[in-house]
């Protein structure tokens, strides 16, 4: 995929301030790269103001990235990327455990607590998606009235039959793998005759050990009883085309992006380090889309642009211009500021960009959300060692794992969950297999051969599972601003209240007593140990827990029926700013079991025409924008 | 001239040979230049050689479908299917030598006539004597022994025309391979070209033309019909320092510039035979190694286009593992030849006994 060359400099800011754009898009992930590019192609023209660092994105720079990574002591979620702080990322690393009453500040996240999240996002070109684990996961219908059902969370203003044809889009934009039999679960329906673009990848050897003694084990829960099976997940990375895609049209994948021709990001080598980037680049990033909007020629981009105010005409409340402030290189305290014009605006930064950038222009909602509802999956891990040599250590991160367990009535109870099995062992609990090394080498003496021996036999019989636990919205789980906490471009920065509500913990539990039963049930030896230090412990019911964050952030600008009730109507234009979209996960009333973005990609696509529509009909803002 | 032309079934069996030992005959010399380069440096070099290394395993694979749809069977374990380096190829009225180096200058340079556009001026010019050769001509004419041809694209010429003959003498016939030995596109992909299941005529042609554009390009031009940079062209690229990009006329690239560190190379010695490893080192016993790996894998690349496709997944296990094994070669010093590393020989002739497909 051509990355149009010079891109990233061809629009400078004097330019652009003179341009009244027909929209006006903050954040260059796979929100606002698919909004940018639906736009595009319907002719119109596009702003994109990026707060990362914006260079074309070719080959060498994306080696720059691997290379960081491969360097990097930390092989965390953003070691690929440099440090930034003229517009910072939260990182993992940087978490400590909170204190009651003493906020934590010494990171980019002011963390209020009770629990200390280890969330993070990217602000790069492409976000998040460079990192991204790559799973693309439908929400089950279930899902989306899941206050109906179940008395629990929120109902969301569209239906899943109302998103099916979005998640088609969505799963055709990333170039998903995945085969429908192995998908068609807990009501998930697909289009008759439907088949995802890319055949499913296959389970690797660790899941059909992990399978053999698990299919088929029956559990009871809120008086129902559900039969465990290990399935592939959906992915979101290059496999076999399906040729009976698009009605026998097939599909044709979509390699690496690079300012010059390349040839990469073919199919999955099986690379184990799709977090934090794929090495070849077969798993979908945003760059991917990115790049063939700017191809249309009608999308220019601003990098290194942070946007830091949303004006709005007090009259009637549409958005007059976004005030940025842009820094000539990274970590630059420098800057200098100025104003956009679009007939729309879409802010597409996540969830908690998008809430801070808000608050941070004094805009809460008339139903006072805008940063309430936060929301993230808890994940807890489980971690043994298997009686016999599994593989551990091949394939992608993750390729199989338990599903049954998302839906039923039990939720009128306690949260679902989707369980991963990870063929990355112990790496996200313990830090494998880099930590073995260590403690090989120093502890035991080994080298040579007797290292690698030593090595393979501890790697390969790890197993490591991951509950993803549903998280609902609460309005105390929030984003907000205070000016006392600033950047060093003088932008607010977010405060974090965040704590896990019973309902997930109570999930948590349960998550916990079924890793018992699948160590049991595989043989495998439990060396779970939840340390009461760590800053994500949290306790239930006597029990203590380690929590991690997923990075699958929602809620702060959930999407609703009323004004009252919500911050952004079902196609995510908020109700206070008639020419205001806010995309992306917060826009999601809640996120279910699965990971968030191939449903909001699904939901910008949906976005994407209704704005289509509205600039058809509306040509108002451009008099107001040109006044 | 009439006499040289392919006439038979047979005849077309030892061209489609020919072309599958050319297209593979080209693959050590690229992964040699490839893997000589210092990993993490000269990302622009790496990926240049690396799209047309993958290209020639995708032509090798096209000819071997042609080869079944013809009711051959492909084999890449006859004695001599790997040449001995520096081996021929023909550039024009001249011959030039491939040899198997580290990434250099000279080694683009052979890069480029290995790729280089080759129409013979006229018809009688298609063949030339070989009584100069002085070893094997990966080039040379099957039906007569003392001839070559003027250019891979020559070469490839006869194969096209010899298929139509025999098509419009035999009919469909020609094609009575059995259709469950044709790898298809789901076993390969790269950003361009794909691999076509040949049946009939129609695909058959379209293979052909596959293989001679993706090298050569589309009778000078540039860019093949699938809007893919031609290998000579991505080759030059890197003496030139810019990219190519569409619209531009050869020998003018207008894209965007690319850096090349000529140092960040191993020191790599070329066309290293075993006997340039001294008896009784690890270097050694690793460069014999590697052939044995190597005479295996082209015995389960037989297997795979010998009616079991789905080999061709193996293979790429095996095509990492290969790559893993040949960087430990190059990063050895040879001991005593003052600072020259090993390389992968690639002497599948000397791992004993046939391996069997």
């Amino acid at each position: 995929m051509i990355f149009p060359e010079g891109s990233t400099r061809r629009t400078d800011h004097k330019a652009a301030s003179e341009t009244v754009y027909d929209a006006v898009i903050v954040g260059a992930g796979i929100s606002g790269a698919i909004i940018a590019n639906e736009l595009s192609r319907a002719g119109k023209r596009v702003l994109v103001l990026e707060a990362g660092p914006g260079e074309d994105m070719d080959i060498p720079g994306y080696d720059d990235y691997l290379s960081r990574f491969y360097e990097a002591a930390s092989k965390d979620n953003q070691s690929p990327f440099a440090s930034n702080d003229s517009a910072p990322m939260p990182r993992s690393t940087d978490v400590r455990r909170i204190r009651p009453g003493h906020p934590d500040a010494s990171a980019y996240f002011v963390q209020n607590g009770p629990f200390a999240t280890d969330t993070t996002y990217t602000r790069a070109l492409g976000g998040t998606t460079l990192h991204w684990e790559g799973k693309t996961l439908r929400m089950l219908p279930e899902d989306f009235e899941l206050q109906t059902r179940y008395g629990q969370g929120r109902d969301w203003p569209v239906s899943y039959d109302e998103l099916e044809p979005h998640y088609r889009h969505a799963e055709r934009e990333i170039g998903v793998s995945a085969d429908v039999e192995d998908q068609a679960y807990l009501g998930i329906s697909f289009k008759p005759g439907y088949v995802y673009p890319m055949r499913g990848l296959p389970l690797s050897y660790l899941d059909k050990v992990v399978a053999k003694g698990v299919d088929g084990t029956k559990v009871a829960l809120g008086g129902e009883e559900y039969e465990l099976k290990v399935r592939p997940f959906p992915q979101g990375r290059n496999g076999i085309p399906n040729p009976g895609y698009d009605g026998g049209k097939g599909y044709r994948p979509v390699g690496a992006v690079s300012t010059n021709q390349v040839e990469e990001g073919g199919r999955c080598q099986g690379n184990n380090n799709c977090v934090p980037l794929c090495p070849v680049q077969a798993k979908y990033n945003a760059l991917k889309t990115l790049a063939k909007a700017l191809q249309t020629g009608r999308v220019d981009i601003l990098p290194q642009t942070v946007a830091s105010k949303v004006n709005i005409d007090p009259g009637n409340g549409r958005v007059t211009e976004i005030e940025y402030k842009t820094y000539p290189e990274v970590n630059s305290k420098e800057y200098t500021t100025g104003t956009v014009r679009g007939r729309i605006f879409v802010l597409s930064a996540n969830a908690i960009e998008n809430a801070r950038l808000m608050l941070a222009s004094g805009l809460t909602s008339t139903s006072g959300l805008v940063g309430r509802n936060l929301m993230d999956h808890a994940y807890l891990l489980a971690w043994g060692l298997l009686p016999e040599v599994a593989g551990t250590f091949r394939g992608t991160i993750c390729t199989g794992g338990i599903c049954d367990l998302r839906g039923g009535t039990f939720r009128g109870e306690q949260a679902g969950f989707a369980i991963d099995i990870h063929n990355d062992g112990w790496g996200w609990a313990m830090g494998s297999p880099y930590t073995d090394l260590v403690n090989i080498v120093d502890d035991h003496n080994k080298f040579g051969a007797d290292l690698r021996r030593e090595l393979i036999a501890r790697i390969s019989h790890q197993l490591q599972l991951a509950f993803m636990v549903e998280v609902l919205p609460n309005a105390s789980n929030r984003v907000a601003v205070d000016a006392s906490f600033k950047d060093q471009l003088d932008n607010m920065r977010p405060v974090i209240t965040y704590n896990i509500p019973d309902y997930s913990m109570r999930g948590v539990a349960y998550a916990r007593q079924t890793s018992r039963r699948i160590f049991q049930r595989t043989g495998a030896e439990d060396y779970t140990m939840y340390d009461p230090t760590d800053y994500g412990y949290a306790t239930y019911d006597g029990q203590g827990y380690v929590i991690r964050g997923g990075n699958h952030l929602g809620g702060t600008h959930l999407m609703g029926t009323t004004p009252r009730n919500s911050v952004v109507d079902s196609h995510q234009r908020a109700w206070d700013h008639e020419n205001l979209y806010l995309v992306g996960g917060g826009s999601m009333p809640s996120i279910g079991t699965s990971n968030i973005t191939l449903t909001l990609a699904a939901l910008c696509f949906r976005s994407a025409s209704h704005m289509i529509t509205q600039l058809r009909h509306d040509t108002a803002p451009a008099e107001v924008a040109a006044g | 001239m009439a006499s040289h032309k392919i006439t038979s079934v047979e005849q077309l069996h030892t061209y489609l040979h020919a072309a599958m030992m050319l297209e593979h005959g080209t693959i050590p010399p690229y992964l040699t230049a490839l893997y000589s380069l210092h990993p993490g440096s000269n990302p622009d070099a790496f990926h240049v050689i690396r799209v047309v290394a993958v290209e020639e395993m995708l032509h090798l694979t096209l000819a071997a479908n042609v080869m079944n749809a013809v009711g051959g069977s492909p084999d890449l374990t006859t004695p001599d299917f790997v040449p001995d380096y520096p081996t021929y190829l023909p550039d024009g009225e001249t011959d030039f030598e491939v040899s198997r180096q580290g990434f250099s200058r000279e080694c683009v340079e052979t890069f480029l006539n290995i790729e280089r556009p080759g129409e013979a001026p006229h018809e009688d010019a298609r063949l030339i004597s070989r009584k100069n050769d002085r070893g094997q001509h990966l080039c040379g004419s099957h039906v007569e022994s003392e001839m070559r041809f003027w250019s891979i694209g020559e070469f490839y010429e006869e194969v096209r025309r010899g298929i139509d003959y025999l098509h419009e003498e035999m009919g469909d016939a020609l094609f009575s391979g059995d259709p469950a030995r044709q790898a298809g596109p789901e076993y390969y992909y790269s950003g361009g070209g794909t691999l076509i299941a040949v049946t009939d005529l129609k695909s058959a042609r379209a293979a052909m033309r596959l293989i001679a554009e993706q090298g050569e390009g589309l009778r000078g031009a540039i860019y093949d019909a699938e809007h893919e940079l031609s290998h000579y062209y991505r080759f030059e690229q890197l003496l030139r320092g810019r990219y190519y990009q569409r619209g531009d006329e050869h020998g003018k690239p207008t894209g965007p510039t690319l850096d090349v560190d000529w140092d960040a190379v191993y020191p790599v010695k070329q066309d290293a035979t075993i006997d340039d490893f001294p008896e009784g080192s690890e270097l050694r016993a690793a460069g014999v190694q590697f052939n044995q790996r190597y005479a295996e894998f082209l015995a389960l690349l037989t297997r795979a286009y010998g009616g079991s496709p789905e080999l061709l997944i193996d293979a790429v296990v095996e095509m990492f593992r290969l790559r893993d094994r040949i960087g430990q070669l190059m990063r050895v010093p040879i001991p005593g030849a003052d600072g020259v590393n090993g390389a992968p020989t690639f002497e599948v002739s000397r791992v004993p006994g046939r391996v069997e497909s």
